[in-house]
């Protein structure tokens, strides 16, 4: 059984199409990051998935629970963390914590511990006596997730659940959504931006325009970019013809750059190119001085399966 | 926790808001407090006449109560709008509690807020009678408003899903209080709380008495008057009337946000 499947699942907001028939799913136990762009329909499929918004048509389970008919049933299982932090206005972050964890039946003999210990964890301790509507909106991103965590649902949702926070806050937040991965819960994030992507995922979804472009762990998707690895390669002495040559029956793109020395290779696998080009440097007596790999981000591999930029979407 | 926990935990949060926006409590207060002590005492002095066997400050205090309970209970409105407006809804939307329960934890909130405020005011009144007023108010009478409450409270309940309505269709924030000053306005003035029957009889049509004889302000500011300061037995059918005009409020109020939510679930917005 997955986690979270989707069939066909449309979402139509007056004439837009925020969800076109998506198909989607998420195994037990991992971190699939959703990678899109604003309006790509990664917030709506999370709306659908804690039954705040409901679909259009198709269907979605989460842990074999349907969104639909067994709303509450599906609540109890799953926790979120918004894009745009909600709280209670006037209340401290402890009590919002508080309120949370009993309306999800945390242990009350283990709360006090758990909420402490989280708010410490995410530096929130210090803001203890801020009402919510006085906390940055750092604090309040932090809050939000520190919600998610106490609760450690079966299922939990963080949507851009670091913008807004600095980068040390990004990192512990990080550090965070793996450790309640560790616990057993099954997690997606959804994010535009790139080095949260690399850092939390197992799979990464890529949503455009409601649909699932592709689905795979990040080193499959970098390796489906064919050329997609630049290899730059110093050799101690300029580089012959033939070497060029036979370099390119290797695979990928080789071309020698203008001071003779150095190469550059596009190939989809530098892991498999480099040790090929190696031997044959030392087959034609070419000693190599240095080797410098480069591999495609996700905002290349955006590019590659959209035709678009990450950074260029609206 | 079962779904009843669950609504009452959301209904006490929401509750404690009431006593978070303390400046809008001090208005409040301060202007009951000056209605009741300032007006009711002066111009008690200075009428003297007797409106069904009661001074001008038992018949005036009964109304400034019953609107009281009325501007606390209208409260829950601007809560439920701010609520609304800043996606505090959404994350009560991703709860394990049914859309009922949510509308109903708003509700009994609303009817809470308004029978603590009205009962405070009560309280005010009762000691400033005491100890200012012209006559004492009879033991069984203090037992008679506290039999009260439960009709009080469903009063303020249907209140507080009026208001709901109205924070439900209100666009802005000013238009909430718009809606809920002209509410007061007419079901105050169409009303014997601050006038004796008598009175609206001889000067407006016979419709509009009628209208301002069952409206449930009047019935409260009535039952309170004859029981709670007069010490008459309890009136069963002003109660039964009390509570058949205040439950269908609070039945509109609660369908009003229930569709509300409704909307934000097909729509993604109120």
């Amino acid at each position: 059984m997955y986690a979270v499947e989707t069939l066909n699942l449309s979402k139509r907001y007056g004439k837009t199409d925020a969800l076109r028939g998506l198909n989607f799913t998420v195994n037990e136990g991992e971190i699939m990051v959703i990678l899109g762009p604003n309006g790509s329909g990664k917030t709506t499929l999370l709306m659908i998935l804690c039954t705040i918004l409901k679909p259009t048509s198709g269907t979605a389970r989460v842990v074999g629970i349907d969104v639909v008919e067994e709303g509450t049933k599906v609540r109890e299982v799953m926790g979120i963390a918004f894009q745009e932090a909600r709280g209670f206005w006037r209340h401290k972050p402890s009590s919002i914590l508080k309120f949370h964890a009993s309306m999800f039946d945390i242990d009350p003999a283990k709360r006090q511990d758990l909420i402490e210990r989280t708010m410490k964890d995410l530096e929130l301790w210090e803001s203890r006596d801020k009402m919510f509507m006085h906390l940055s909106g750092g604090q309040a991103k932090r809050l939000e997730t520190a919600k998610v965590l106490i609760q450690q649902p079966k299922l939990a949702i963080f949507d851009e659940p670091t913008s807004q926070v600095d980068l040390r806050g990004k990192r512990k937040i990080w550090d965070k959504i793996r450790e309640l991965r560790d616990q057993g819960s099954t997690i997606i994030v959804a994010t535009n931006e790139v080095r949260e992507a690399e850092y939390l995922a197992d799979r990464v979804t890529i949503l455009h325009q409601g649909q699932r472009v592709v689905c795979d762990t990040i080193p499959k998707l970098k390796d489906a970019i064919a050329g997609g690895d630049i290899v730059e390669v110093d050799f101690e002495d300029p580089v012959s013809g033939k070497l060029v040559d036979d370099l390119n029956g290797l695979g990928g793109d080789v071309s020698l750059l203008s001071d003779g020395n150095q190469l550059r290779a596009k190939v989809s696998r530098a892991e498999d190119w480099v040790p090929k080009m190696t031997s044959a440097s030392y087959v034609a007596g070419a000693k190599i001085a240095s080797i410098r790999i480069t591999e495609p981000s996700l905002d290349d591999v955006f590019l590659h399966f959209t035709g678009k930029a990450l950074a260029d979407q609206p | 926790m079962s779904q009843l926990s669950r609504l009452v935990h959301i209904a006490r949060t929401d509750f404690s808001y009431f006593f978070r926006t303390k400046w809008l409590m001090a208005v409040l207060i301060s202007l009951s407090l000056s209605d009741m002590l300032v007006v009711g005492l002066v111009y008690g002095r200075l009428i003297p006449t007797k409106f069904a066997g009661l001074t001008y400050f038992q018949f005036l205090v009964p109304g400034i109560v019953v609107v009281g309970l009325f501007s606390a209970a209208t409260d829950t409105g601007r809560r439920i709008w701010l609520a609304l407006r800043e996606g505090v809804v959404q994350y009560y939307l991703t709860l394990p509690i049914r859309t009922g329960g949510l509308v109903g934890a708003y509700i009994i909130s609303g009817g809470l807020g308004g029978i603590v405020y009205s009962g405070a005011l009560l309280v005010i009144a009762y000691v400033a009678l005491s100890f200012l007023g012209p006559t004492a108010i009879p033991v069984q009478g203090i037992l008679y408003a506290l039999v009260l409450i439960p009709f009080l409270f469903v009063l303020a309940t249907g209140i507080a899903g009026l208001a709901a309505f109205f924070a439900s269709v209100s666009r802005r924030g000013e238009m909430y209080w718009v809606y809920a000053q002209a509410l007061q306005v007419s079901m105050v003035t169409i009303s014997t709380v601050f006038y004796p029957a008598q009175t609206i009889a001889r000067y407006l049509p016979a419709p509009i008495a009628t209208i301002a004889e069952y409206n449930p302000l009047s019935l409260a500011a009535g039952i309170l008057r004859d029981s709670a300061f007069a010490g008459n037995p309890l009136d069963t059918s002003a109660l039964t009337n009390l509570l058949a005009t205040s439950l269908p409020l609070a039945a509109l109020g609660a369908f009003a946000y229930w569709i509300i939510l409704r909307t934000i679930r097909l729509k993604g917005k109120p």
